[in-house]
This record gives C-alpha cells, sequence and structure tokens, in this order.
C-alpha cells in the first residue's frame, strides 16, 4: 500500500484499521532500518564533533565514577575490591545505557518534529534511531567491561552468550518503555521531568552501587524491582553468577505485556502524533 | 518510472491545537478528576478545520499553483500530499516519489557541514549512502557553495541554505514535488538554476505544487491553480483565469 512510489492514506477509521496501520508503520521501518542507523550514527557523530576524545568523553567519566565509587564503597563497607569494582562498573554501565534509552526517548518525536510534519517516514525509525543511538554508546562503554573483566581475571568464569541473551531483553523492555516516553512527552511537556525523576530514583533503588546481600525480609521489593531484574540478567552472567530463573519469567512477560499495551497505545495515537508537536 | 499522479477525495482535515493549558499534565489530570467536569475534557485543546472536503486531481505534468490567504490552508494541503498528515474524512493517493520541499530545516543539522547534510537529507529521501556518494558532485555543483560545503552549515546565510536545501531535495529524482514558496530565498543565478531543475522535473512529466502569494512565480511555473479559502477549495483553473479567481 505504502511504496516508495505510492502513497495511500485514508480517513478509515476503526481499532482494526488503527492496528493495521501501527503494524505497517512497523514493518516499513524495519524495511528502512539503514536510516535509523545513519540518523543514530549522525547523532553521535554530531553531539561530540570536534571533541577529542569523541563518545569515549562519556566511557571517562563514567570510567570515574566506577572508579570512585568501586574504591569508596569497598573500603566503607569492607568488601574485597575485585568483587566489588566489577560489579559496580557493569552496574553502572549497563543501567547507563538503560536511562538512556528511556530518558531520550522523550525526545524520540519531538526532535524529529520537522521531519515528521513533511514526510511520510514511519515514527518508528525514530524510536529505533534513540535505541541504537544508545546501543553505539555501550559499544564505546564495552571497553570498561572488558577492561574490567579481563583486569580482575573474571572473564574466565563469564558466559558472554548468557549476557548477551540479557542484553536483548533489556533492550527489548527499554525501547517499548522508551517509546511509551516519547509519545507521553509529545503530548505532555511534563513528562520527561517525572521520567527523569523516576530513573534516578530507580538507580539508587536498584542494586548498582550496592550489594543486595542481607534483605531479608525486606527481599519482596527487590523482587519486585523491575529495574534489578533488567540489570541482574546482565551483570550476572558476565560475573560468573546464575541468573535465577524467575528473572526471566519477569523479563519475558515484562516485555511481551510491554510491548502490547504500547503497541496498542501507538495504534491509537500514531496520527495525533505530528500534532502534538 | 511509474506516472505521477495526485488525487484527493473529500479530504478533510480537523486537527486539534494543543494550547499549553492542554499539555500540562497537572491540568489534565485536575480536569480528569474534577467531579461533573461540565466544560468539558477538551478544555484547552481547540479543534481546527483545516482542510474542508478538498477533491483534487493532478496528472503528469500538472504544475499546481496554490494560493489563498496565511491559514487558509496551504501549507496543510502539502502537508497532507507529503504522507505527514493523515485525512479525518476522504482520501489522498499519490503515485510517484514525493519530495517535499517545506521546511528549510528538514534534517538540516546546523552544526554539521554542507556535505554531510546533503548525505542526511539523501537518506531520508530514501537513497542509499553509495546513490548519495554517486550524486555527491553534481549536487555539490549544483548548490554552487563551492568550498562552503565543507563548513557548517550554520555559518551559511539563508540564501545558502536555501541552495542547499534546494539541490539536495531535487537531486532525488522525484516524480512529485511539493513546495513552499521559500523558492524566492536565493539570488537570481539561484533562480534561474532552480527554474532549469524545475522545468527538468516538467520535462519528465513530473507534478509541481506550489504555494505562493506571488504572481509572478506562480505564472512562472505552473499551468493550473486553486485557490484555498478557510480550508475549502476551489475548483482548479487554468492559470489564465488566475484574475478570475483571485477576484472571486
Amino acid at each position: 500500500m505504502d511504496t516508495a512510489t505510492h502513497m495511500l492514506r485514508t480517513g478509515r477509521r476503526g481499532a482494526l484499521f488503527q492496528l493495521q496501520m501501527a503494524a505497517r508503520d512497523l514493518r516499513n521501518s524495519f524495511a528502512r532500518i539503514g536510516l535509523a542507523w545513519s540518523l543514530a550514527t549522525h547523532d553521535v557523530a554530531s553531539r561530540y564533533r570536534g571533541s577529542v576524545l569523541g563518545p569515549f568523553w562519556i566511557t571517562l567519566s563514567m570510567g570515574l565514577m566506577v572508579v570512585g565509587i568501586g574504591f569508596l564503597y569497598a573500603s566503607l563497607f569492607n568488601l574485597p575490591l575485585s568483587q566489588f569494582l566489577p560489579y559496580v562498573a557493569l552496574g553502572i554501565v549497563f543501567f547507563g545505557v538503560m536511562t538512556g534509552t528511556i530518558n531520550e526517548g522523550c525526545e524520540t518525536f519531538v526532535q524529529a518534529s520537522g521531519m515528521l510534519s513533511q514526510t511520510a517516514l514511519p515514527m518508528f525509525t525514530f524510536v529505533w534511531r534513540t535505541v541504537f543511538r544508545n546501543l553505539i554508546n555501550l559499544a564505546h562503554h564495552l571497553v570498561i567491561v572488558v577492561g574490567v573483566l579481563v583486569f580482575y581475571g573474571m572473564w574466565k568464569v563469564s558466559n558472554p552468550l548468557l549476557a548477551l541473551i540479557g542484553i536483548v531483553l533489556m533492550l527489548l523492555n527499554a525501547s517499548w518503555i522508551s517509546l511509551l516516553a516519547g509519545i507521553a512527552s509529545a503530548r505532555y511537556r511534563d513528562i520527561p521531568q517525572i521520567v527523569i525523576s523516576v530513573m534516578q530514583f530507580a538507580i539508587f533503588m536498584t542494586p548498582v552501587f550496592w550489594l543486595p546481600g542481607r534483605f531479608g525480609e525486606h527481599q519482596i521489593y527487590l523482587d519486585l524491582n523491575p529495574f534489578y531484574h533488567l540489570l541482574q540478567a546482565v551483570r550476572a552472567p558476565l560475573m560468573g553468577e546464575p541468573v535465577l530463573p524467575n528473572t526471566y519469567v519477569v523479563l519475558v512477560s515484562m516485555a511481551v505485556i510491554g510491548w502490547l499495551a504500547t503497541f496498542l497505545i501507538f495504534a491509537r495515537t500514531r496520527r495525533r502524533i505530528v500534532h502534538y508537536l | 518510472m511509474t506516472t505521477a499522479s495526485i488525487r484527493c477525495e473529500n479530504l478533510t482535515l480537523r486537527f486539534p491545537v494543543y494550547g499549553a493549558d492542554a499539555k500540562s499534565l497537572k491540568k489534565a489530570l485536575a480536569r480528569a478528576v474534577s467531579v461533573g467536569g461540565a466544560l468539558g475534557r477538551h478544555a484547552g485543546v481547540t479543534d481546527v478545520t483545516a482542510l474542508n472536503g478538498v477533491n483534487l486531481e493532478l496528472k503528469a505534468g500538472d504544475r499546481l499553483g496554490l494560493i489563498g490567504h496565511n491559514g487558509s490552508g496551504k501549507t496543510t494541503l502539502l502537508r497532507a500530499l507529503s504522507g505527514a498528515y493523515e485525512p479525518d474524512e476522504g482520501t489522498i493517493d499519490v503515485h510517484g516519489r514525493i519530495a517535499a520541499l517545506l521546511d528549510l530545516s528538514l534534517g538540516i543539522d546546523p552544526t554539521a557541514t554542507g556535505y554531510e547534510n546533503i548525505r542526511l537529507r539523501g537518506r531520508i529521501a530514501g537513497l542509499s549512502s553509495r546513490e548519495i556518494e554517486g550524486k555527491m558532485d553534481e549536487i555539490a555543483e549544483f548548490t554552487g557553495l563551492g568550498p562552503f560545503l565543507a563548513m557548517p552549515v550554520k555559518t551559511y546565510s539563508a540564501g545558502m541554505q536555501g541552495r542547499l536545501a534546494f539541490a539536495s531535495a531535487t537531486a532525488v529524482e522525484a516524480d512529485v514535488l511539493l513546495m513552499d514558496e521559500w523558492i524566492a530565498v536565493g539570488d537570481s543565478d539561484f533562480q534561474k538554476m532552480a527554474h532549469k531543475r524545475l522545468l527538468k522535473l516538467v520535462e519528465r512529466a513530473g507534478i509541481l505544487v506550489l504555494a505562493t502569494h506571488e504572481l509572478p512565480l506562480l505564472k512562472l511555473y505552473c499551468n493550473k491553480v486553486m485557490r484555498l479559502e478557510g480550508g475549502v477549495a476551489s475548483e482548479v483553473v487554468d492559470i489564465r483565469k488566475v484574475e478570475q479567481l483571485l477576484a472571486a
């Protein structure tokens, strides 16, 4: 129906039609996935234009934070540095990617308003742009991950394949949250502030800088924290620790339910998003 | 190449205008919980009927001029034809590759160089990286910006930006060209080149839809004209009857 040389738009309504249109948007975005990638690489290149280190600047600041917090907390809580530093490093890097994808999701459509209001580009292209941009950042931060794992000899016990599954699950979940935040932020300008606050709160409530250790009767709060599961699925395998089966249950069901609900919302709001901007 | 055509049937486009109030979550929540909200949930959201039952049929070789006062729906019609706005009623059916030149800033990143912006625009228009590199020399030459292309676009004047945008947008072999009136930005040299390129488009049996207030421009490029008034369109008439249309 919509090809490079044919565009048809109708005033048809109805839930089924809206779903079809949303599905078509998604399909078209995959058909032109290279565009999302080009936009993402352009974003990264232009953000760090003229700087010597480029995206490695965030890697550097992350590295500093890892070393600072690693040494400080290890000595405060009497923890062995060889265990705690990799733990904090992986936590900060992967939580950062999650936060980045979600926070920048708020800007997905607002930033693209110029393009959305004069082209028939799929909306999803811009969602993937945000996700890809954060993937590129992650690729730079892998320096920290690999460095720490090698330095503390943890690579011998880590399971990269399982960690990769964890990363996929993390991105699957972060991307629907990112899309949801994008739609809501286009409509209500308060949302980005709320999202940023929630993510900031989450980083302290999730065992990123601290060990879950003896949580005792409060363990339930940890189990209810989706960010804990998201992080565990990536961090635990890299540290050679087992991932609890219920973590996968939580992540898979969260991805399925989250995507279904977000896709329905997207289908309903799709044609309006451009007017929100 | 497909034969270009545009068909709009009973095209109606309403859009909600979200005022500052409607963009505030707090006020939306307050409305939702207030008892008996007689003022309606849509406080702050005004529905504007931008296009009302527009019928339009263009075939290959047509060059339509859109005239009308500010806010009469010219740009909205162009945006709808570009595929960005979806109709509330009726249909829009466009055959052919569409290139929209409505806003100079499309995909223009002011901190990036001219070359990078050409690449970016080319990618948005659906070219592969290789196709863009293949056309790069031609586009670069057409812009006439020479060494400035290696400089950030933020250092360009409005006219230079116009050259860049026009050159990169028309480099894509578009069948349907949608233009808002900014074509007047360039200097006379550029106007001449733009003129040539537009004629080439017409030769290729493309369709041009141009919104403008300037009669000379209209007479130069268009062979048909349509007047929009408050979202209601007139008949499409021959360009020679433009005075009649304006007097009506």
